[in-house]
């Protein structure tokens, strides 16, 4: 739509309808365009602010499709991998990882019938890609190809892979076929003409005369120049691939293929730095002076006189003045954008989703303050979306003008742009014959193709050849591996569980609780999986602890606000919008002291921050550089001595600290729930119901211990712009302590539990709550409001300490294993220091590994998984299904938190893994915090969302296998009533199996229906303790089962 | 043995720490053995501390004896009688260079130690610290250089390794085309500072710092020349001084810079090489006072930086180019005092602020963490709607200033409108000229690498 053209039109034509019918026309236009933009922003990476990281599907606008389809569409959107690079894989397979086994169940699955086809000498279809699978196959761009044609060995040395029986068979034809039909002398028939030309070709580089006594090197040499010769002669004869249309159509991409000139380098420039001036959260000490929205903030910016000097940008001003004068909308300018760059409607959307991906991390980000305002301190108006593509557009125009002009010399109108640049630029899209042929060459010597064979081979014969070979591309062959790679994971694990169980059977209600029905104490994590080994090593060192585990919010969802705190911060998944506020106090014994300390804090803070903001200026600046010398110290010592440092400085902080004798504002008096003073927090009922759900949840509804722990978790570390991606998943990226203690303060309500009791649930009046706080950084325990505890149960608390304390000893000791930087014969006290020491060492790349290796997730009963060694790849969530009832309500609700925030978890690792610079965000080393919202990487780069390379390094990327404690059934229900669940299930983003509650009979989830899983092995090693299993280890470790009754044996 | 026999001993073992360091780092890799993580650290650690170590003794004896003025001289290494010309191996321990190779060392050391850590794992880990110790060989000799020829060499091997360092993340194209622009501002400055030592040579006929100002220990020299002769010489090295601490107008490579890993950054950009050119002038001040039109350059230079710079600060919405331009204000504060002559001010401001940035730059990936910890403290966020500036400018005033200001004072533009496109433009009508004549005199194209086509085809591991 041209809207010069359409003013033009309009004023010709004074009749009322055709204006009317055009502005109609117009508005129609628009909605289209706006519904364009709208479903592109959707492709938009979906982070927030870095400061509440939430883990989720990078690849979420796309699950509506399969998994498999969903990676190659992203693939194509984003340039990005879809899998591990086929290298990697053959790594996997060759330190057992993936065994060859495994590839040939999946491509069977795969091939179906297809795979039985016979397809000449090229054996069955099945055979042919299984021989591909098992040799790596080089490729590369031509000029490499050349190369190694022409410099190194491959035309004079089979490939080592090469077996002696195949070499000596091409030698052996060869050799027979030259002598027999192509040597001069006796002339060749009509179809052996071509290869006499070849041979003498090739032979004028050989000793020709001497043919007769050519030793075995000789020949080899000989049937390899022949054999790649043969292989070009039938490629080159063969037809063409069909061309793919090239997907770019942007005329940067066009320009940039051509020129080798980046428009958008030009435009980046400018753009970025304007739109993080525009989002700025507060740390620019001077704002960006806003003028309305996006658009007239950038108008009044660079519509001013005496710009920038660039040249691209000259014309800048005078086509800025001339939309404001036309006073065109965001809209309207892209619609005349468009029409200026030659855009047509069929190609629109497209080009659209593309110039909205270029700058993805800032356009998405706009997108996500637009849409959830509610998350930030300042968030952007609505339509800046809109405006930013205006701003972009406009942009580019000029960066192409610019970059077609100095490149190519175009002076024309921008519409003829690619059309005059594709010119330029030979279009390469489909295998060229050296690239064809070398793949041929490279399977001929593997799987033993004559010269003869191929050159016999007609036409369309090499047409299938081609077909065959080239369907089974590498992006299939990585999709074969990865699945295999995942298949291996599943039955090793499936395998141990079944195992396992068996195991525990005879010994079950021998052993439960040290020989006890009632556990001494039950301790409650988050269904984490870095929680895994810290209950396992809190099960060995107290076999007569009962351990539970349920979503780290404890079905507390709450704005919550600690008694040094500035703000609200939302405790639950980012699914749920909490109605709840928390609020936590000074002890009203201890108030007087804490204004003390308030106010010191306030000082302090207020003379941090103006040092911080004032060492950046002129006068203050100065100032601070005179007795800049004094930072010296702590800087030295903070960089040498992490650890003492950080306890020095929490000595002395001492003075400052809120007290730790605090109190939650935990129940409501007035209705409805609210942030002013009698509205903050719960009604005796909401904490009934809460308590209630929890203990449903979990199963833990009789057999009450005298001790019950809530253990919410989080982590802290320095220098780690990401710090908040490591806190609980379940509290949307933030701290779980608070949850922990509301829930426990909750359930020790005398009211809550008359309450209760009304529901047949009776917690006995012995039994105790405590809420504490795990810090899986540093591995340290802390507990909330002890002084509450009955005098009764302090004897029993202090030696749950003592345990703790070495549970948390054993886990920092199986955490460290995972660190390079950590010797594997460190003792556990060393380890322990050593996790204390890097929470606080600014220089750590690496505070802790996070989420990284996660890939199964149990929902059911402890007690038939309890001892498996899980190598803190697990989620566990606690789920008893004799206490469900027919419609699996309990499950349900688990299942609706459980699987979105795993199969988030496992995606988002999964994709930052397969391509930490495309989907992830790279290496963490260079990264600028911008505006308080992300990260860039370096000087200046787009946003970057997703995982940094440090944080996924030791994943393994496998889609999550959820091991359901129910029947099939059941979970064809759960599956049928939630549309979300059932859309990851068959989508196949994660992988699914039932493990029925009393056969113990396994069901996987395949192509839409269960099907019986046959154990494959018995074997699962057995040893007596964690640290007898994984000790002297880094890598990947299997299951294995502990049993403390193997130390017995071993003693004896 | 003799206080001297001492001080030469010293001096050596100051200079042969980072030179071994140099080769023992640098060879392995060459001959295809490279070190593992540990040992490059310990190599690192011992040269750091031993060279701090022998330094302080240095400054100890220094102190105790009474001199403030201790030579190495290593001798003349080429003589050339009939041009007058000698180079001469001399380096000078004084109250200047005692200081900065102190702080050089403990800098140098503490960001080793920070970034044993911070690179663990990473694949260049051997060639960061191969830069490294160039960076600390080029530190160290520059700043106890005493001839101009040695402080060149010394200048030289902080350039180079500074631009590898910008360019250390090679697979992405956004540092290597930073890197190459840092190392093109560092051409524009060492062809000025070349051309003063050319100067030098032809007014004093050595390089001997000695000669041009003065015999006496520093800050007292009194520099032996006319102030004419001063100010041209002086003007170049200020040209110099000016691309390597990124003083106006050739500011724009340094938020340009912060693409290296966060220690090498804050090593380079906020403590040592960015105040290299500051101590050049520091060195050559006895010339300032002879030529009042030279102080006053520098003094102009200095201001228009760091109000400039300030006026940058201002705007920039992430830490690294924020702390950049916060250097660069000191920077030019550092040379504003240079230029009124507060020598001993300079050079505290130039300690003290080079460990300030350090920490700061360090700390910078905290930032999230320290604001969090800091609202808390004071109980909220600041909500300032429109700074200093905002409240006191007319609106159209604002808006051009802040663009200014975003768009970094259009220095880059300039320095490629003006002086880089005049060169191109040159360069092309040289080339269009040559296609000419070896066209007309082959009788047809000349040109075989017009043909060449460009190779974009997709391997075949990328193709979906």
């Amino acid at each position: 739509m041209n809207v010069s053209t359409l003013d033009a039109t309009t004023a010709s034509t004074n009749s009322r309808t055709s204006e009317e019918s055009l502005a109609s026309s117009l508005k129609d236009r628009l909605n289209i365009l706006r519904s364009a933009v709208v479903e592109a922003a959707h492709l938009l990476p979906a982070q927030g602010p870095i400061t509440a990281f939430v883990h989720h599907n990078t690849l979420h606008a796309l699950d509506h499709l399969t998994f498999d389809e969903a990676v190659i569409k992203g693939g194509e959107l984003f340039s990005c991998h879809p899998y591990l690079p086929e290298q990697r894989y053959r790594e996997k397979l060759k330190h057992g990882r993936i065994l060859p086994e495994d590839i040939e169940a999946v491509l069977s699955e795969d091939l179906g019938d297809r795979g039985d086809e016979f397809l000449g000498f090229l054996g069955t279809r099945h055979s042919l890609q299984l021989n591909m699978l098992a040799y790596p196959l080089r490729s590369g761009p031509v000029a490499e190809l050349r190369w190694v044609v022409a410099e190194t060995d491959a035309l004079s040395k089979f490939r080592e892979e090469t077996t002696p029986a195949n070499r000596d068979h091409l030698i052996e034809t060869t050799r027979r076929w030259v002598m027999r039909d192509l040597r001069n002398g006796h002339p060749p028939a009509a179809n052996n003409i071509r290869a006499r030309e070849l041979v003498d070709g090739i032979l004028e580089h050989f000793d020709k005369p001497d043919i007769e006594h050519w030793d075995e090197s000789t020949w080899e040499d000989f049937t390899l120049h022949l054999l790649w010769f043969v292989c070009r002669d039938g490629v080159g004869n063969a037809p063409l691939q069909k061309e793919i249309h090239p997907a770019s159509s942007r005329h940067r991409d066009v320009l940039l293929k051509a020129t080798g000139a980046d428009s958008d380098r030009l435009v980046h420039e400018v753009l970025i730095r304007f739109c993080a001036a525009f989002m700025d959260q507060g740390f620019g000490s001077w704002p960006l002076p806003q003028a309305g929205g996006f658009f007239e903030s950038f108008v009044a910016l660079y519509g001013c006189p005496y710009g920038p000097p660039s040249l691209w940008m000259r014309g800048l001003r005078a086509e800025l003045e001339r939309i404001q004068k036309a006073g065109l909308t965001s809209l309207e300018s892209i619609a005349e954008s468009l029409e200026l760059l030659g855009v047509g409607e069929k190609e629109e959307a497209e080009f659209l989703v593309q110039t909205v991906l270029a700058l993805r991390g800032y356009a998405g980000m706009l997108w996500q303050l637009e849409c959830r305002g509610d998350r930030v301190a300042r968030p952007v108006p609505p339509d800046t979306l809109f405006e930013f593509l205006a701003v972009r557009l406009i942009l580019d125009r000029l960066a192409v003008t610019h970059v077609a002009r100095e490149g190519i010399g175009y002076q024309g109108d921008l519409r003829g742009v690619r059309a005059a640049v594709t010119e330029h630029a030979q279009s390469c899209n489909v295998p060229s014959v050296d690239q064809r042929s070398f793949l041929i060459f490279q399977l001929a010597q593997l799987l033993g193709w004559s010269p003869e064979t191929l050159y016999q081979l007609h036409v369309d014969n090499w047409s299938i050849v081609l077909r065959e070979v080239e369907e089974f591309s590498s992006v299939k062959r990585r999709s074969i591996y990865h699945r295999a790679y995942e298949r291996r994971y599943r039955l090793q694990a499936l395998d141990a569980m079944l195992v396992h169980a068996q195991r525990l059977v005879p010994q079950a209600k021998l052993t439960q609780f040290a020989g006890s029905d009632t556990p001494a104490f039950q301790f409650i994590t988050c269904i984490d999986d870095r929680e895994e080994s810290f209950r396992r090593h809190l099960e060995e060192v107290a076999p007569q602890s009962e351990t539970l585990s349920a979503a780290g919010f404890y079905a507390v969802a709450m704005y919550y606000r600690g008694a040094a705190d500035a703000y609200f911060t939302p405790l639950c998944p980012v699914i749920i919008k909490p109605s709840h506020y928390v609020v936590e106090h000074v002890a009203y014994s201890q108030k007087q002291k804490e204004h003390l300390h308030r106010n010191r804090r306030r000082t302090i803070g207020t003379v941090t921050q103006r040092v911080h903001l004032g060492s950046r200026t002129f006068a203050g600046g100065w100032f601070a550089a005179l007795f800049g010398s004094l930072a010296s110290l702590p800087l030295v010592m903070r960089i040498l001595y992490p650890r003492a440092t950080s306890r020095f400085r929490s000595l002395i902080g001492g003075f400052v600290q809120a007290p730790s004798a605090t109190e939650l504002q935990l129940e409501r008096t007035e209705d409805p729930p609210g942030q002013s003073n009698g509205h903050i927090g719960y009604s005796t009922k909401e904490m009934a119901d809460i308590v209630a759900r929890i203990l449903q949840d979990i199963g833990l509804t009789h057999n009450f211990s005298p001790l019950v722990i809530f253990c919410g978790h989080g982590s802290s570390s320095l220098n780690n712009p990401h710090e908040s991606a490591y806190n609980c998943g379940a509290c949307a990226g933030a701290r779980g302590g608070p949850n922990a203690r509301a829930i426990a303060q909750m359930a020790n309500d005398p009211r809550v539990r008359t309450l209760l009791e009304e529901r047949n649930l009776r917690i006995p009046l012995e039994t105790a709550f405590v809420g504490c706080y795990h810090d899986t950084c540093d591995d340290s325990v802390a507990f909330y409001d002890l002084d509450q505890l009955p005098l009764s149960h302090r004897e029993l608390f202090d030696e749950v300490q003592g345990l703790l304390g070495e549970a948390r000893r054993r886990n920092a000791h199986e955490r460290c294993r995972r660190f390079r930087s950590v010797s594997l014969t460190a003792t556990p006290d060393a380890a322990l220091k050593h996790v204390e020491s890097r929470a606080e060492d600014l220089s750590q790349a690496r505070p802790e590994y996070n989420h990284a290796t996660n890939a199964l997730c149990i929902v059911g009963r402890r007690e038939w998984n309890r001892g498996l060694f899980l190598d803190r790849r697990a989620f566990l969530t606690s789920y008893d299904p004799s206490q469900d009832d027919e419609e699996r309500t309990i499950l349900t609700r688990i299942l609706q938190a459980a699987i979105p925030v795993c199969a988030g978890i496992s995606l988002e690792y999964y994709f930052s893994t397969v391509d930490s610079e495309g989907y992830g965000c790279g290496n963490k080393l260079p990264h600028n915090i911008t505006s308080l919202l992300g990260v860039m990487t370096g000087a200046a780069s787009d946003l970057r969302p997703g995982l940094s390379a440090q944080m996924v390094e030791i994943h393994e990327p496998v889609r999550i296998l959820f091991v359901i404690e129910t029947t099939p059934e059941a979970m064809l229900q759960i599956l049928n009533k939630n549309e979300g669940i059932d859309r990851l299930v068959r989508g196949e983003w994660v992988q699914l199996a039932t493990i029925d509650p009393y056969t113990s009979q396994i069901q996987y989830f395949v192509r839409g229906k269960f099907e019986p899983y046959t154990q494959e092995s018995g074997e699962l090693p057995e040893v007596a303790s964690s640290a007898d299993w994984y000790r002297g280890w880094r890598d990947h470790l299997g299951f294995a089962s502990i049993s403390p009754s193997k130390r017995a044996v071993q003693t004896q | 043995m003799s206080t001297n026999t001492l001080f030469f001993i010293l001096g050596i073992a100051v200079l042969v720490c980072p030179a071994t360091l140099v080769v023992i780092l640098g060879l392995p890799p060459l001959v295809g053995r490279p070190l593992s993580e540990k040992t490059i650290n310990r190599y690192a650690y011992a040269a750091t501390v031993i060279g701090l170590l022998a330094s302080l003794f240095m400054l100890a004896m220094m102190l105790v004896v009474g001199t403030r003025h201790v030579p190495i001289e290593l001798g003349n290494w080429v003589i050339i009688p009939q041009q007058h010309f000698h180079f001469h191996l001399k380096f000078i321990f004084d109250r200047l260079s005692i200081p900065y190779v102190i702080l050089s060392f403990l800098l140098c050391g503490t960001v080793s130690a920070f970034t044993s850590h911070y690179l663990h794992r990473e694949q260049g880990y051997g060639r960061f610290y191969v830069c490294y110790s160039f960076f600390l060989l080029g530190m160290i000799v520059s700043s106890l250089a005493g001839t101009i020829e040695v402080l060149f060499f010394g200048w030289e091997l902080v350039g180079l390794s500074s631009a590898l360092l910008v360019a250390y993340f090679q697979e992405r194209p956004a540092p290597v085309i930073n890197g190459l622009r840092v190392w093109s501002v560092y051409r524009i400055a060492d062809a000025a500072f070349l051309m003063a030592a050319v100067a030098m040579h032809h007014l004093t006929g050595a390089g001997d710092f000695d000669r041009l100002v003065g015999t006496g220990s520093w800050p007292d020299g009194i520099a032996v020349m006319t102030g004419g002769q001063a100010l041209s010489v002086g003007l170049l090295l200020l040209v110099a001084a000016a691309g390597k601490s990124a003083l106006v107008p050739l500011s724009g490579w340094l938020p340009r810079a912060m693409e290296g890993p966060t220690p090498s950054s804050a090593i380079f950009y906020g403590a040592l090489s960015v105040h290299l050119g500051a101590y050049l002038l520091l060195r050559v001040s006895p010339l300032l006072e002879v030529s009042v039109p030279l102080a006053v350059a520098v003094v102009i230079v200095g201001l228009m930086t760091s109000l400039m710079a300030t006026l940058m600060a201002r705007v920039q919405t992430d830490i690294k180019s924020a702390l950049a331009f916060a250097s660069l204000t000191q920077v030019g504060i550092i040379v504003v005092e240079i230029g009124l002559g507060f020598r001993y001010i300079a050079l505290i401001h130039i300690l003290g602020h080079a460990c300030l940035r350090t920490l700061q730059l360090l700390r910078a990936p905290t930032l999230l963490h320290d604001y969090h910890t800091i609202e808390n403290a004071i109980g909220g966020r600041s909500t300032e709607e429109s700074g200093f500036w905002g409240r006191r400018l007319p609106r159209s005033l604002q808006n051009w200033s802040y663009r200014f200001a975003s768009e970094r004072g259009y220095l880059d533009g300039m320095l490629d409108v003006f002086v880089v496109r005049p060169f191109q433009r040159l360069f092309q009508w040289c080339d269009a000229a040559e296609r000419c004549w070896t066209d007309f005199l082959s009788g047809g194209h000349s040109r075989e690498s017009d043909e060449v086509q460009i190779h974009n085809e997709i391997v075949e591991e990328l193709r979906l």
